[in-house]
């Protein structure tokens, strides 16, 4: 193993680019979660969708990923409407429902996680796709970076850094934080409930879709390859936490970080095992997150 | 208080446990295997119940015992008769349960879910790059008892299985449970021991689906990882014991036989949807029938007592 | 030897003082009062007391034994209970099943159903929830849940009962009922009572002793008399004579 490498920009540049990606999926669900506490697991799937989309658009129309991001937006907030319609609502709306809310939540995510994820391969087959796009190679310094990966990185980075100014600075971000908040009280002072939580849904599931359809550009596309995603955005939100969307930038690079440096340290195959080797490890001596706040796990 | 059998429940699991006996006796070696694979889901569905059903602490990895139940009888295939790697299994699986058990159980509700999915990922990933390291792609079992002997053995295990999840239900152990599930901290305050109920219950639960997998890898004569690790286990043995009832081991013997009858039928014609379609099941009954079929029809029960009484 | 002693108690949240330097004891027998504006940190005690949460410094002694610190069923099972004060009744299970389930575990640990059942039917008698106890406590109103919770906590067989703010939301008829209903309890099943109320009227007629917290300190102690004359205290709930704009101190 070469020592050299570990303190190249070469490793940085790369967790950068992890990073940002999964500090963007894992805004995506800090919203629907800060909001309405349902845990969207099927929301790394949707990043599959947005995959697959920029890459059958790519393959059989030439259309760019950068252009078919729009299309994987429409197509994440239908399904993200569909499913608030027809699965969210009727769970929030019958009292009993509601008491039960987090774990039914659960179960029907999961049913839809399992809905998703089979669909895309009935659909897609289960062969690995991938395609060549913007793929020369630069240089920053003594560190090298496909264009796509640079690319991705400033795209994410950029969207994460707007929803956060977004949510700070806007009358709906403002509605969003006080949810977060407390749910009672943003409704006593006349927050319409309904329209926020499908506002956050319908943009969390963009960002997951986008988020998708940038990796698509230089990651393998698989079926089940949604679910990493899924688990290194909820390390993210435990570790920046609940509702703190800088928190979760910060996470989100420091987990990049972690696994880039890890995988050189180790190789890649250990990949899933270091993201969830960091998940256990953070609930077992860090569930407050890094920067304190709601307490997760018991004392 | 909860408590035993009426007649008609009685009678209908004395019918059921004799079908079980007597059903090598007339059918057919496929229709024999169908009956293993049913009362396999039925020990997982009923074991997963213990924990999941009664705490309300969603396992979404319990696949994770089941194929480490599957390893240790690979593993020892040469080493030991086949019952006592079965046997193995189960311990193995506790010990497991005990180490994931101790931090998984300090998180609740979704972080609970995404933990135990995420230790059952982890650990098949571990198993397939120890697999690598030895350079095995699978391991082949050969010289295994008869199909009938491992069919006897599944019905062992489905009906301990039962017994269990039905007498936990009615102890004083499972009313705590119960308390657990509705509030946790007002169960501590009342003096129930919530983290040594909690975790009794998740290694009680992992026993018995690790001889499951023993028995499973047995019959199929091989063993590969990604089989029996596969988180359609999890998903099954949750949706057959949210569509029956997840309360009651009663309403999850009929979850089981529903869902086991429609996968045979799913899986001859139809394999690529069968994810899909038990998912979208899952998400119908989550909306339509929370307390599965079980429950719904004891709602109706309590409903039409009450109105009874009112009338008298 | 008193059944309680609180030393020292102090809890802080982060940078924020809940409770500081409390210091308290209650013999066996006795009806205490905790009084004090929101926020006075009251709750926080109990919370204390039962386990719930563990202070930051000082010490807890009952009944001999040092409970600061153990976790919230092992001061249950030494015979401590307490009620919430936003209830929290067992919802999806009966209302007997509520009880039960106080008297299987708690301080009395009956092993068997039949007498945890039993023993259950014999408190509902006592709060009149008799004939509720078929009923899912969910369904129960806001005054029944309250008698739940009292219910349930004393069929864990407790030496000290503590109450948080039970009368809340009753009305005044209501209100005599549960101070009835409170004062048979102790004396039928030999209970210490320590009870945090806003309720004064009720207060003042039901307790022996009062204790008064301030911004999580203890301020002034004595009988409701001593208490409802203390300037501090009145300082503390009405503001002085500046505040008010008035020349009564």
């Amino acid at each position: 193993m070469d020592l050299e490498v570990l303190f190249s920009g070469q490793l940085l540049i790369a967790a950068l680019s992890t990073g940002s990606i999964y500090a963007l999926v894992a805004v995506g669900l800090n919203l629907i979660y800060g909001t309405m506490r349902m845990l969207n697991i099927a929301h790394g799937d949707l990043a599959m969708i947005g995959a697959y989309i920029a890459f059958w658009m790519f393959t059989e129309a030439g259309i760019s990923p950068f252009l078919s991001l729009p299309v994987s937006i429409l197509a994440s907030v239908l399904l993200a409407i569909v499913t608030f319609q027809f699965l969210v609502k009727p769970v929030m709306r019958s009292a009993r429902m509601r008491d039960q809310a987090e774990a039914n939540s659960l179960l029907i995510f999961f049913g839809l996680a399992e809905i998703i994820r089979n669909g895309s391969a009935a659909i897609n087959t289960t062969n690995p796709r991938g395609y060549q796009y913007l793929d020369q190679v630069l240089h920053i310094g003594n560190a090298a970076i496909t264009a796509n990966r640079l690319s991705a990185l400033i795209i994410a980075l950029v969207l994460v850094i707007g929803i956060t100014l977004f949510f700070r600075f806007t009358t709906i971000g403002l509605a969003l934080r006080a949810l977060i908040q407390d749910r009672t009280a943003a409704q006593i002072v006349g927050i319409n409930l309904e329209r926020i939580f499908l506002i956050s849904f319908c943009l969390g599931f963009a960002l997951a879709a986008v988020a998708g359809g940038l990796v698509s550009m230089y990651e393998q596309i698989l079926p089940f390859m949604g679910f990493p995603y899924t688990i290194a955005a909820f390390v993210i939100i435990i570790l920046g936490g609940l509702g703190n969307l800088t928190g979760s930038l910060a996470a989100g690079m420091l987990l990049g970080v972690l696994e880039t440096f890890g995988i050189a340290l180790t190789g890649p195959s250990f990949r899933s095992i270091l993201i969830y080797g960091v998940l256990i490890l953070v609930l077992l001596f860090r569930p407050q997150g890094l920067f304190g706040g709601r307490r997760v796990a018991a004392r | 208080m909860i408590r035993g059998l009426d007649k008609i429940t009685g009678t209908l699991l004395v019918a059921l446990f004799a079908l079980i006996v007597l059903w090598p006796t007339f059918a057919s070696n496929y229709e024999i295997g169908v009956g293993f694979d049913t009362m396999r889901w039925g020990a997982l569905a009923l074991s997963w119940v213990v924990l999941s059903g009664m705490t309300g602490y969603f396992s979404f990895g319990h696949v994770v015992f089941f194929g480490l139940g599957a390893y240790i009888v690979a593993v020892t295939w040469l080493v030991l008769p086949w019952w006592g790697g079965v046997l193995l299994s189960g311990v193995g699986a506790g010990i497991l349960a005990i180490m994931v058990g101790y931090p998984c159980l300090r998180v609740r509700g979704p972080y609970f879910v995404i933990l135990t999915f995420g230790v059952a990922e982890l650990v098949k990933f571990i198993v397939i790059n120890i697999e690598a390291g030895l350079s095995m792609s699978g391991r082949m079992l050969l010289g295994g008892p008869s199909t009938i002997t491992l069919y006897y053995s599944m019905g062992v295990l489905a009906v301990l299985a039962f017994i269990l999840a039905f007498w936990v239900r009615q102890s004083r152990f499972g009313a705590g449970l119960r308390a657990i599930r509705e509030d946790e901290d007002a169960a501590e305050t009342l003096g129930i021991p919530v983290h040594r109920y909690k975790m009794t219950a998740f290694v009680l639960s992992a026993i018995i689906p690790g001889m499951v997998g023993g028995l499973f890898v047995i019959r199929g004569a091989f063993f590969e990882p990604p089989n029996v690790f596969d988180p359609r286990v999890s998903l099954t043995m949750i949706a057959m014991a949210v569509m029956g009832g997840s309360d009651d081991p009663r309403g999850t013997v009929v979850g089981v036989i529903f869902l086991a009858l429609l996968s045979q039928y799913l899986w001859a014609n139809f394999p690529q949807l069968y994810a899909i379609i038990v998912g979208l099941l899952l998400v119908i009954f989550v909306l339509a029938a929370p307390d599965g079929m079980w429950g719904r029809w004891q709602a109706a029960k309590r409903r039409s007592r009450s109105m009874q009484t009112q009338d008298s | 030897m008193a059944l309680l002693e609180i030393n020292n108690i102090e809890k802080r949240f982060g940078g924020v003082v809940a409770v500081r330097n409390v210091n308290m004891i209650v013999n066996q027998g006795e009806r205490i009062g905790l009084i004090g504006a929101n926020g006075a940190g009251k709750t926080t005690l109990f919370a204390i007391i039962a386990g719930n949460q563990r202070p930051t410094s000082g010490t807890i002694t009952f009944d001999g034994e040092r409970i600061s610190g153990r976790r919230p069923d092992a001061v249950s099972r030494r015979g401590v209970a307490r009620t919430f004060q936003i209830v929290r009744p067992f919802g999806e299970l009966s209302v007997m099943e509520n009880l039960a389930i106080g008297a299987m575990f708690g301080a009395r640990q009956e092993r068997s159903i039949d007498e945890a059942e039993a023993r259950a039917s014999e408190i509902l008698k006592d709060v009149g929830l008799t004939d509720r106890a078929a009923d899912f406590a969910s369904d129960l109103t806001l005054a029944g849940r309250k008698r739940l919770e009292v219910a349930r906590a004393l069929a864990t067989e407790p030496k000290l009962l503590m109450l948080d703010e039970v009368l809340a939301g009753l009305t005044p008829s209501e209100i005599n009922e549960a101070v009835a209903m409170i004062r048979d309890l102790q004396e039928k099943y030999k209970l210490t009572v320590i009870m945090v109320e806003h309720v004064l009227r009720a207060v003042m007629q039901l307790c022996e002793r009062i204790v008064v917290l301030h911004h999580g300190e203890k301020i002034a102690e004595g009988s409701p008399e001593q208490v409802s004359s203390d300037p501090a205290v009145i300082e503390a709930y009405l503001g002085t004579s500046k505040s008010l704009g008035t020349s009564r101190s």
